[in-house]
């Protein structure tokens, strides 16, 4: 790669539309990963560490049914959607219900255990080999600015984007989004108000699962898919919650540019190898200066989340 | 959660049963199945002393584990020097480590904490396998097998006795946190911090105390297993999996006891020793199985026997029986 010290004003601007689009279109996809992860947190304040192994379901579900059907995964989204809301609804039943109202090192350690399962699942019935999917549109070139991309990532950007703002939507101009944010605000006073706190929580937990599954499926044409394929989207979403602020929806859609900014510029000046270096030393330095996120309030962390 | 009395014998006997077997026993696979489940006991039980003494819940430990095997690893193939040393150097930058991250982790609770200690592994993880030219980057280290006692190349007898020595030095370790005023300091602050503060307890110094120690303890077992297994690779030693396995023995045996950890480690390394060897060389994606089982064990224990297993006798014991 050219030191950028040698450019000059005209490349500069162009390496730096460029980086700018791949940033965006980046960080719209993480930023519906993160969203599900900042939902489920901010309404029943559980961590879901199993969160990246929903995502892993999500691309196996664009694999196999793009291997064996030749269903492409534009397509499967739609059908992921109301598929992981009901995948969400028997994980509350079965697992989350229960641990609501536990202490943090058993929602720690449950979620955990969901994740351990779910990974070992997929390697018994997909092995631990990496699947790519190659649909049409993942040769499909197209150019923003200077920069190219394929089709599959122009179009994940959309749809992300597309169902992020949905979900703003949903939360604050329906009545079931009041009826959630006044859960998340007081759950004690929205039961006296008569809401079925239980029914909020599990629907919520329901749409979390739902937005990361289809970020899997989106996702599918751009990442192989394995078993522990979650662990690094993950990972990485827990940086941009943290840094926008557990439980806060505009929050995450801003860290997840963050991230996929620092993401995008260390790997072009340092080589894609290290970019993983450069988000958790972000998210090292996020938790010891600013643990309540950039823009919450000092103190949260305290109240142990 | 108070210490559960497993009666002042069980541990002794313990003991007794894990010294005796090497002489009447020659079977190397048994023999190095009671050397695993030590070695893995005693991991857990440097784990429990900040995740289950100072509830400063861990899901990183694998960095502590894993600076102890690559500084045995490298001292030992790179300048010859005796893995004693590297265990040393390991403990040392451990304690350096775990003090770091200790001291910069220390206001966050829970997840938060579990969260920050993730990163710290995995910026570990990622430099370890990137720096090709020192650490052999992610083709890992093959150790090799140099007899003698200076360069811990032992037979399994001696091994067993090796890992018995650490496992009863770990044990009174955690004793210690179970009888001392820092224990008990350290029991109130995990209970509820605030109060505890209030009540003049300097937690943070506490908390940082705990996971430093643990950390070299960590460090230590690191080391030896390297040495006893022959091979490091940092997609291995330094991998989220590796912490929460850690963690996993400490909770099924009970988080915060002195026994816990080995009887996790006695009952999951055990299934899991003879699982590998009843299904070897069939491959079913058995492994998975396993671990799909691992996974729901996990989940139906935290949630149904949250005290582990010595918490279950204590109880047990406690509940008068009916006739």
């Amino acid at each position: 790669m050219d030191s950028p010290a040698r450019l000059g004003p005209a490349e500069i601007i162009g390496v730096l539309a460029q980086l700018g689009v791949a940033t965006v279109l980046l960080g719209s996809i993480y930023a519906l990963i993160a969203v599900g992860l900042t939902l489920i947190f901010g309404i029943m304040r559980v961590v879901n560490f199993a969160h990246g192994e929903f995502l892993m379901l999500g691309m196996y579900l664009a694999f196999w049914s793009f291997t064996l059907w030749s269903i492409d995964p534009w397509f499967m989204v739609v059908v992921a959607i109301p598929l992981f809301f009901l995948i969400g609804l028997l994980t509350y039943a079965l697992v989350m219900r229960g641990i609501i109202h536990a202490s943090h090192n058993v929602q720690i350690f449950t979620t955990v255990g969901l994740s351990i399962a779910l990974q070992n699942l997929a390697l018994v019935l997909w092995t631990g080999d990496y699947q790519v999917l190659r649909p049409w549109h993942a040769a499909v070139v197209v150019r923003i600015g200077s920069a190219a991309f394929n089709l599959s990532q122009v179009v994940a950007f959309a749809a992300s984007m597309a169902l992020t703002l949905a979900l703003f939507a949903f939360m604050k101009w329906t009545a079931a989004g009041r009826v959630i944010r006044a859960t998340a605000q007081d759950g004690e006073a929205a039961t006296l108000m008569g809401i079925d706190t239980d029914r909020v929580y599990r629907v919520t937990f329901a749409i979390g699962i739902a937005c990361v599954g289809a970020a899997g499926v989106l996702v599918s044409p751009l990442y192989a898919a394995y078993p522990t394929a979650g662990l690094q989207f993950v990972l990485l979403a827990y940086v941009v919650v943290v840094l926008g602020g557990l439980g806060d929806m505009v929050g995450a859609l801003l860290g997840s540019l963050i991230v996929a900014g620092v993401e995008v510029v260390g790997s072009y000046f340092f080589g894609a190898a290290w970019k993983e270096v450069f988000y958790f030393v972000l998210f090292i330095a996020v938790l010891v200066f600013r643990p309540a996120g950039l823009f919450g309030q000092r103190g949260a962390e305290m109240l142990g989340a | 959660m108070g210490a559960p009395r497993l009666g002042r014998w069980g541990p002794a006997l313990l003991v007794v049963v894990a010294g005796v077997t090497p002489l009447v026993v020659h079977d190397a696979f048994f023999l190095d199945a009671l050397v695993l489940v030590l070695l893995w006991g005693a991991i857990s039980a440097a784990w429990n002393v900040a995740g289950g003494y100072a509830g400063q819940v861990s899901l990183g430990h694998s960095a502590f584990f894993g600076i102890g095997a690559y500084s045995a690893a490298l001292l030992s193939t790179r300048w010859q020097q005796s893995p004693w040393l590297g265990m040393l150097v390991g403990v040392l930058v451990s304690l350096v480590a775990g003090a770091l991250i200790g001291y910069l982790s220390n206001r966050l609770r829970g997840p938060y904490f579990a969260l920050s200690t993730i990163a710290f592994s995995q910026v570990l993880l990622i430099l370890v396998s990137r720096w090709r030219g020192f650490t052999a980057g992610s083709e890992g280290i093959p150790v090799p097998f140099r007899p003698g006692f200076w360069t811990l190349g032992l037979d399994h007898v001696a091994w067993v006795y090796l890992a018995l020595a650490l496992a009863i030095l770990y044990y009174a370790v955690q004793r210690y946190f179970e009888r001392s005023r820092i224990g008990y300091q350290l029991a109130g602050v995990r209970e509820d911090e605030d109060a505890a503060q209030a009540l003049g307890i300097p937690s943070r110094r506490l908390k940082i105390f705990a996971v430093t120690l643990s950390a070299a303890m960590t460090a230590m077992v690191g080391t030896l297993w390297a040495q006893y297994v022959g091979f490091v690779d940092p997609y291995y030693v330094f991998s989220v999996d590796l912490s929460i396995r850690f963690a996993l023995n400490a909770i099924i045996g009970g988080l915060g006891t002195a026994l816990g950890p080995f009887l996790g480690s006695l009952l999951i390394t055990t299934i899991e020793t003879y699982l590998r060897a009843t299904f070897s060389g069939v491959k079913t994606g058995f492994a998975g199985i396993y671990l799909v089982f691992y996974g729901c064990v996990l989940i139906l224990v935290v949630r149904f026997v949250p005290e582990g297993l010595a918490g279950l006798a204590a109880r047990l014991r406690a509940r008068p029986a009916r006739a």
